[in-house]
């Protein structure tokens, strides 16, 4: 029979198979559930978030101050004479009295004045725009022209400072060509009434985003024309609110397909479909076309519905994919449904952090491409994204799905798929499954070699998550935390060998390991950086992660002797040596990254 | 219903949970979460006020200053102790900032401070530079210092005046409203979802694996069954939720009234936890059943978020010491919800049974 027939075969039966499960009921419910939560979120999203609300007590002498506080649900407001509220300031978090502004010097005190502050600005802008004369209470406007940096990718994640303080008095000289620049007119070529009614506008909308920070302002109705107040650079809230409203229904097909996998678990449902000479392959494929197929055509209702273009599908292909491949893996080894929760909750907000986060700074920071989102996002403000970057945001991805793909199909039997064994020891099992007999060390080779894209993702969502600290801790933490996680990587294919057969548990063996180990690490390391991200390997960051491509036997001999404390641990005390072995492969690894990236012991 | 019955199913789902240790996940990810959300607070606070950190004070960023000579946006740029000011034509300006040699240039018309039109700044900056957006930060405080010498000088136009306010001190960023405006009430209600989705997966695999019929055919009733899982569940949300405030005033986050806020999240969790029940006693299928459970808590939270004196806005309250004055009320009415869905819960699960049992 041809495959493909039968991988349609296996769909249609998966198809009848979860609709019948399920009910028919719950299709119609599931449209009336999604109506109502757009309606609700409509409605919140009118009425606002009401979390903080009350928040802060306010004692006023004047009912006029109404106007300025009074629309801010977070204040508590009571009116008194000036007296009465002297007397009782304790009880108040902050007192206006004859137009001045107190408040204890406590971190209450503090937020309520700052949030007073924002209120104030804000019941200014509002009267200052309905002014007769606009340009008399709005004398200064700037426009903001963006200049494109030749060193961008290289130069801002350095660690030092970029847009260098210098030290000199005398202007600086630039070194290339200058570009002859015609002085901007200074005339104004809005009218001024459109001005008027975009001022306003830009009060009405949502300002519970910027309560926490003032780092990311409101966009500006003028584009790169701004008064000062809009001169923070925007959040692209409204983009990620879209983009959650992609992911969400992609999150829970997949959940759907866990399940289903973790359906034929249950009473060994599944060896009928084993029995069958069917491959892995085609019942796999078969069974999970459904949900890519749905997933896919959610994407596409999606992107027509919010009129974008079709290429929007490019960046999320690779998150259906990982998506999937992930629902896969967890289906296979939970044991329980609590487990299967635990797991894919666990799994989906990791996931979902290093989807999102990045995008925040999708106006701000380069490093915001780690996530494929951020080239949706890129593509909703009318950015064209360019091949390269599609590249290096989604390559990980694509990688990481196949390698779980692989796993899963690998381990599709009824030894693995019917198991009790807990999470740790299946893990294991997992991965014995791609040792062979005859070629145990090519084998660890390619299982090592394979751990390079997590490891990489793993530390980009390090990378991303220190990134925020200030400079010095942010590096150590960074140097520490990779390390460990390329060391935790490299002793995955060690540790299955030496508990799963007695043959590996000499001396020689463990040293052959390591040698393979470090070799296969080293390789795919170096064929993954090459592909995709020697574009941030030369700055600071980038040089923690992913050391020196030019000498190579330095780096192999420091994975080979990390992986050889481990083994040598798991050798002297079995698997209570594990911990430990890490724990000393770190170190060594932590010390050789501080000795060349910072020649600190030189 | 029996006690011990009730007591014996708790403890047997209580050693699953622990046996099976991935309720550690369920932990690490609340601690995820909190260090996530923290970072990226500490994280924009540090960019709005780079010189907070050592070895950022004393920096003076570059800029580059074209145009007219005798602006007073040129005396406030000089005397801050931010920025370094440079006299530049435009042109080589502009190419010394795409050299990163300059943070920043400004280019300004000789459009009179007093005049009919407004005055029209260019700035430019490098794009997509996180040190652009600090100097932008830094040169909006310069710009709104420089908007309002403007205004002042116009103010005989202005006919509408806001009224006057005198603020103490700088602008300041600081944590507190984040931390108990949003992380506390997000991390105490965290157990109170996780335990809902446990108390489906706990009914619905009785009902997949068949071992409901089982444990219904022992002297065990199927309301002691359930019950004892709803229990289970709930037990968790108070520990969780009390190891989050331990962990909070060990980091010298003081929550006050401690008591009211645990009673407020178990009396909240309860009722998720029973609706829960109800959803999988329905369906008895874990999908479906989770599927239309989390869709609905997402609308209910959504819904009680969008009136004010919802659980959570009072969980905020309490934190901060301040509660309002409907606090206790609501907690009463949850509680007595709770009451009513656990009768429901109770006589559904009956009439299931029966309904098992006939068929």
């Amino acid at each position: 029979m041809n495959v493909f027939a039968s991988i349609l075969t296996i769909a249609s039966w998966e198809v009848r198979k979860t609709l019948g499960t399920m009910g028919r009921s719950v299709l119609p419910l599931a449209v009336v559930l999604f109506l109502i939560l757009i309606a609700v979120t409509g409605f919140t999203s009118q009425t606002g978030l009401h979390l903080q609300d009350g928040m802060y007590i306010a004692g006023v002498d004047d009912p006029d101050l109404a106007d300025v506080i009074g629309s801010d649900p977070r204040f508590r407001i009571y009116q008194a004479t000036p007296a009465a509220l002297y007397r009782d300031r304790e009880s108040y978090d902050v007192i206006i009295v004859g137009g001045d502004v107190y408040a204890p010097d406590t971190g209450k005190g503090r937020a309520a004045v700052k949030a007073l502050r924002t209120d104030y600005d804000r019941y200014k802008n509002i009267v200052y725009s309905q002014q007769q004369d606009l340009f008399a209470a709005y004398p200064l406007w700037i426009d903001v022209q963006d200049i494109k940096s030749e060193l961008d990718f290289v130069a801002t994640q350095s660690g030092t400072r970029v847009a260098a303080p210098s030290r000199s008095r005398s202007p600086p000289v630039p070194e290339g060509p200058v570009a002859e620049i015609e002085a901007p007119d200074s005339g104004v070529d809005i009218p001024v009434e459109d001005l008027r009614t975009g001022l306003l506008e830009s009060q009405d909308s949502d300002s519970e985003i910027y309560r926490y920070t003032d780092v990311f302002g409101q966009e500006s109705p003028f584009g790169t024309f701004k008064t000062p107040h809009q001169l923070s650079p925007p959040l692209p809230f409204d983009s990620i609110i879209l983009i959650f409203v992609f992911i969400f229904p992609l999150y829970f097909t997949s959940q759907f397909f866990m399940m289903s996998v973790m359906n034929e678990r249950l009473e060994r449902r599944g060896e009928i479909l084993l029995s069958t000479p069917l491959s892995p392959w085609t019942i796999i494929a078969g069974k999970a076309l459904p949900y890519f197929a749905g997933m896919i055509a959610i994407t596409l209702v999606l992107t027509l519905w919010v009129g974008q273009s079709l290429s929007l599908l490019l960046p999320i292909l690779p998150v259906i994919l990982f998506f999937l491949a992930s629902a896969l893996i967890i289906g296979m080894v939970s044991r329980s449904f609590k487990e299967l929760s635990f797991i894919s909750i666990f799994f989906s907000t990791v996931a979902t952090s290093y989807l999102f986060f990045p995008t925040i700074f999708a106006n701000v920071h380069v490093i915001s491409l780690v996530s494929p989102l951020t080239l949706v996002i890129l593509e909703i403000q009318g950015e064209a994204f360019t091949v390269s970057q599609y590249f290096y945001s989604t390559s990980l991805f694509f990688l990481t799905s196949a390698v779980l793909l692989y796993v899963g199909v690998k381990n599709f039997k009824e030894e693995r798929l019917f198991s009790h064994a807990g999470l740790l020891t299946r893990i294991r099992e997992f991965v014995s499954e791609g040792v062979s007999r005859s070629h145990p060390y090519i084998s660890v080779f390619a299982i090592t070699a394979l751990t390079v894209p997590f490891v990489f993702m793993v530390q980009m969502m390090l990378l991303v998550l220190f990134f925020n600290l200030p400079m010095p801790l942010s590096l150590v933490l960074l140097i520490v935390s990779a390390a460990f996680v390329e060391e935790v990587a490299k002793s995955i294919g060690l540790y299955t060998l030496l508990f799963n057969s007695e043959r590996f548990a000499s001396w020689k063996t463990v040293a052959i390991i390591s040698a393979v180990t470090a070799a296969g690490f080293l390789f795919a390391e170096k064929l993954l950086l090459f592909v995709t991200l020697s574009q941030i390997t030369e700055s600071v960051f980038g040089s923690v992660l992913f050391l020196s491509l030019g000498v190579i036997w330095i780096p192999f001999l420091l994975h080979f002797a990390t992986v050889a404390l481990v083994g040598i641990s798991l050798k002297l005390r079995g698997p209570q040596g594990y911990i430990p072995g890490l724990v000393a492969a770190s170190v060594v690894h932590c010390l050789y990254n501080l000795y060349f990236i910072r020649g600190w012991f030189a | 219903m029996n006690a011990r019955f009730i007591g014996l199913i708790m403890k047997k789902d209580l050693s699953g949970l622990l046996n099976e240790k991935t309720i550690l996940l369920a932990i690490l990810l609340q601690v995820f979460i909190a260090m996530f959300s923290s970072f990226l607070m500490v994280g924009l606070t540090t960019m709005y006020d780079p010189s907070a950190l050592q070895g950022y004070s004393g920096v003076r960023y570059g800029i580059g200053y074209a145009g007219s000579e005798d602006s007073g946006l040129k005396t406030y740029l000089s005397e801050s102790s931010q920025f370094r000011v440079f006299d530049m034509e435009l042109s080589p300006a502009v190419a010394a900032l795409k050299e990163r040699k300059l943070s920043a240039v400004v280019y300004v018309p000789r459009t009179p401070p007093d005049g009919d039109e407004p005055v029209k700044i260019t700035l430019y900056l490098v794009q997509n530079d996180i040190q652009s957006a600090i100097v932008n930060v830094k040169l909006k405080e310069i710009f709104l210092e420089y908007e309002e010498e403007l205004r002042s000088l116009r103010s005989d136009r202005i006919e509408l005046v806001p009224v006057a306010l005198e603020f103490p001190g700088e602008r300041s960023e600081g944590f507190y409203e984040f931390i108990y405006g949003l992380l506390i009430p997000l991390l105490l209600f965290m157990p109170a979802i996780i335990s809902s989705a446990l108390i489906i997966d706990l009914i619905t695999e009785e009902y997949q694996r068949r071992t409901l019929e089982t444990l219904v055919s022992t002297p065990m009733a199927i309301t002691d069954i359930i019950w004892g899982k709803i229990l289970a569940c709930e037990v968790l949300v108070p520990i969780q939720a009390g190891a989050w405030l331990v962990l909070l005033g060990l980091n010298g986050i003081v929550v006050s009234h401690v008591l009211p806020v645990l009673l407020q999240v178990s009396a909240s969790s309860m009722v998720l936890i029973l609706v829960g029940a109800l959803t999988a006693l329905y369906y008895r299928e874990r999908s479906t059943a989770q599927f239309v459970f989390s869709t609905a808590v997402v609308i209910l939270i959504l819904l009680a978020l969008a009136f004010p004196n919802n659980p959570l806005n009072l969980v905020a309250l309490l934190a901060t010491g301040a509660p309002a004055a409907g606090s206790y009320a609501v907690l009463a009415g949850m509680i007595g919800l709770a009451v009513l869905l656990g009768i429901l819960v109770t006589s559904y699960a009956k009439r299931s049974a029966k309904k098992t049992l006939s068929s």
